[in-house]
C-alpha cells in the first residue's frame, strides 16, 4: 500500500545555506501530524516544499504514490492538498465570502466566455459553490462578518478566513503553518476545536506546524521533531516531549553533556 | 435607519443585485440614455459617443490594471490595433462593419497573446515600461507596414451600415455605441462575479496564495491580457467609426495616460468606478471650455491656442488630486455618501 504522504531523503538548499537536510517522514490517512521545532529550524521550508512553493534540491515526496516534486503548484489544489500560511496570505481587498470561493476555484469549469454569459451552468455552479462556502461560514462561525472585506478584519479572524479558504478547496490533506500564532486562548481553542471535528467529521488529514506545544500535546497523533534541518525525534506526543534530544533542542544541551 | 433585508434563493446570492431599487435606477439611466440624443443637440450627442467609447476602453483596461493588478500603459497601442484592424478590414477587404467590430476585438487579443507571453513574469513598474514599448512598436509597424496599413497616410473610415443606417455619424452611432458599452459593462459583471474574475483578484491581492488554490498563473494573467485587449480593441473599431479617420497620431501616448487616470479616478477594480471615470474625465475637458467661454473672450482664445496644454494639466492634477485626497475614487465617494445616507442621522 502505498503511503498518504510519503517524504524521502528530502534537501533544499538556498546558496550555502541547507535549510532542510535528508528528511524522511510519513503521514498516515486521517492523522493530525505536527512539525515542530526551534525558530529557524526548516519548518515552513519544508512546508512550501510539501506544497510545491519551492522545488526540493534532492529528494523525494509522495502524496498518494504521485511525485509532488514534479508537479506546479496550483495542480495541487486539484489533488486535494490545501494549506494556510504562516504570516497572512488572503486576498485582503475582497469579501470573506470571495476568498472563500477562490478556494473552491478547481472545483468550478467556466471559462471566461461562459463566464460573460453567465448562464445555464455557469449560474449553477456558482450557486453550488455559494451553497458550499455558506457551510463554511457556518462550520466556522463567521457569518457575521461574510461581507467584510478581509482587510478590516482582526487577525484571529482572517486567519480564521485563510482556514476557510483552504476549507473551500475540499482537501484530503490540510496543511496549517502556526494556526494559532497571535491568537488568544479563547481563538486558540476555538482552532484546535474546529481541526479535531475536521479530522473526525471528515476524516481529513491535518499535518500542521506549530509552536503552540498546549495544542500540540492536546490534538496530535503524531509528532515530529526538526532542528537545524534535520529531523531529531517523532513519536506519540508524550514519548516525544520525553526524549532527550527534544529537550536539548529547546533548551540548549548540558554543558556536561558536551 | 435602513436594515438589511434577507436573501432567501442561493440565486438571489450570485445575481448582480436582488434590490429592485438599484434595477430601477439602472432602467431609468438606460432610459436617460436612449432619449438623450432626441433632446440634446448635435454637439452634446458627439460628446456622448466620445464619453461611451471611454468607458469600453476603461472597463477593458480596469480588467487588467484594477482587477488582476497588471499595470499597462500600452493601450494606446491596443486601441490603435482595433482601429486599424476595423479600418483595414472595412475599408480594403469590404468587410461588413458587424463582422469587423467583433474581428477588431479578436486580433487585438491575439496580438495581447505576444506582449502577454513576455510579461509574464513582470509584475508593477518592469510591467508598465514592457506594455509601453509594446505601444512604440505598434507605432512603428503601423507606419512603417504601409502595404497593410497605408502608413503616415492613414485610412478614411466610412460606409459602415447597420441596418441600413449609416452608423458613423448622429443617433445611429449613438446607440450602437450605447449598444457596445451596455453590453460590455454587462459582460465584464458577469466575468468579474465568476471563478475568472476571483482568480485575477486573487493574483493582485496574493499571487503565491492563489496558486496554492489553484489558479494557474500563467493562464490566468493571458485570459486578463486577452479579455482585456478584446474589449480595448472594439473601443478602438469604435473610435475609428467615430473620427472616420486613423492615423498614427490619433493613438499617442497620451490616451494610456488618460486610460489609467480615469480608472484611478473612478476607483481601481470597480466597473461602476470606470463607468463614472471615464464619463467625468470625457467631459472634464468641455466643463473647462465653458469655464474660459463664461468668463470672457480673451481667455477663449487662450483655451484655443493650449488646448492640449491645459488638458495635460488638468489629467495630472486630477490624478494627483484623487491619489492624494481619495484614492478609493469615485465610487469610493459614492461608497460615503451612500454609508452616510442610509446612516443618517446617527454619525455611524
Amino acid at each position: 500500500m502505498t503511503a498518504f504522504l510519503e517524504l524521502s531523503g528530502v534537501t533544499k538548499r538556498f546558496g550555502g545555506l541547507v535549510a532542510v537536510s535528508d528528511v524522511g517522514l510519513t503521514v498516515e490517512q486521517g492523522q493530525i501530524y505536527s512539525l515542530i521545532g526551534p525558530n529557524g529550524a526548516g519548518k515552513t521550508t519544508l512546508f512550501n516544499l510539501i506544497s510545491a512553493v519551492f522545488r526540493p534540491t534532492s529528494g523525494s515526496i509522495l502524496f498518494e504514490g504521485k511525485d509532488l516534486t514534479r508537479l506546479p503548484t496550483h495542480a495541487l489544489a486539484r489533488l486535494g492538498i490545501a494549506r494556510t500560511f504562516q504570516n497572512l496570505a488572503v486576498f485582503k481587498h475582497e469579501t470573506v465570502v470571495n476568498n472563500l470561493l477562490v478556494g473552491m476555484h478547481t472545483h468550478l469549469r467556466s471559462d471566461p466566455i461562459s463566464a460573460a454569459i453567465f448562464w445555464g451552468r455557469t449560474r449553477r455552479e456558482e450557486m453550488q459553490a455559494r451553497d458550499r462556502v455558506e457551510e463554511i461560514i457556518d462550520f466556522l462561525e463567521i457569518e457575521d462578518i461574510r461581507d467584510h472585506p478581509v482587510g478590516t478584519l482582526s487577525y484571529g479572524q482572517q486567519k480564521r478566513v485563510e482556514l476557510g479558504r483552504a476549507l473551500a478547496v475540499s482537501p484530503k490533506l490540510l496543511l496549517l503553518d502556526e494556526m494559532v500564532s497571535g491568537m488568544n486562548q479563547e481563538e486558540r481553542e476555538d482552532i484546535a476545536r474546529f481541526i479535531l471535528d475536521l479530522k473526525d467529521e471528515l476524516g481529513m488529514t491535518v499535518f500542521m506546524v506549530e509552536h503552540d506545544m498546549g495544542i500540540v500535546m492536546d490534538i496530535s497523533d503524531h509528532v515530529c521533531v526538526v532542528n537545524y534541518g534535520r529531523k531529531i525525534a517523532e513519536g506519540a506526543p508524550a514519548e516525544v516531549a520525553a526524549n532527550p534530544a527534544v529537550i536539548d533542542a529547546y533548551l540548549g544541551a548540558k554543558r556536561s553533556a558536551a | 435607519m435602513r436594515t438589511g433585508h434577507f436573501k432567501e434563493r442561493t440565486g438571489q446570492l450570485v445575481a448582480l443585485s436582488d434590490s429592485k431599487v438599484v434595477w430601477s435606477f439602472v432602467a431609468l439611466l438606460f432610459a436617460l440614455a436612449l432619449v438623450a440624443p432626441f433632446v440634446l443637440g448635435n454637439y452634446q450627442v458627439t460628446l456622448l459617443v466620445s464619453a461611451l467609447i471611454a468607458i469600453v476602453g476603461a472597463v477593458g483596461l480596469n480588467m487588467l490594471t484594477g482587477t488582476t493588478g497588471l499595470i499597462s500603459l500600452g493601450q494606446a497601442g491596443f486601441l490603435a490595433v482595433g482601429a486599424y484592424t476595423n479600418a483595414i478590414l472595412m475599408m480594403d477587404f469590404g468587410w461588413p462593419v458587424w463582422l469587423s467590430l467583433p474581428a477588431a476585438g479578436v486580433v487585438a487579443a491575439l496580438i495581447s497573446i505576444l506582449v502577454g507571453v513576455p510579461s509574464l513574469r513582470l509584475k508593477g513598474l518592469y510591467l508598465a515600461i514592457t506594455t509601453l514599448a509594446f505601444a512604440f512598436i505598434i507605432n512603428h509597424v503601423i507606419l512603417y507596414a504601409e502595404w497593410l496599413t497605408h502608413g503616415p497616410n492613414g485610412i478614411f473610415v466610412s460606409g459602415a451600415k447597420l441596418f441600413g443606417f449609416d452608423i458613423q455619424k448622429g443617433k445611429p452611432l449613438y446607440y450602437t455605441a450605447l449598444a457596445v458599452a451596455a453590453i460590455v459593462v454587462f459582460a465584464a459583471l458577469n466575468i468579474q462575479r465568476s471563478r475568472i474574475g476571483r482568480a485575477w483578484m486573487a493574483i493582485r491581492d496574493h499571487d503565491i496564495a492563489a496558486r496554492v488554490m489553484g489558479v494557474d498563473l500563467v493562464r490566468y494573467k493571458l485570459y486578463a491580457f486577452m479579455v482585456s485587449s478584446f474589449i480595448v480593441g472594439i473601443a478602438g473599431a469604435l473610435i475609428s467609426l467615430q473620427i472616420r479617420f486613423v492615423n498614427i497620431d490619433v493613438f499617442a501616448l497620451i490616451l494610456s495616460i488618460e486610460a489609467l487616470a480615469i480608472i484611478i479616478l473612478g476607483g481601481l477594480g470597480s466597473i461602476a468606478g470606470a463607468i463614472l471615470g471615464a464619463i467625468f474625465l470625457s467631459l472634464l475637458p468641455e466643463a473647462i471650455r465653458l469655464f474660459f467661454d463664461t468668463f470672457s473672450d480673451t481667455n477663449s482664445s487662450f483655451y484655443t491656442t493650449y488646448v492640449y496644454e491645459i488638458r495635460g494639466i488638468t489629467y495630472g492634477v486630477v490624478i494627483i488630486a484623487f491619489l492624494r485626497l481619495k484614492p478609493e475614487g469615485l465610487i469610493g465617494l459614492w461608497r460615503d455618501i451612500r454609508k452616510y445616507w442610509s446612516n443618517w442621522p446617527l454619525a455611524y
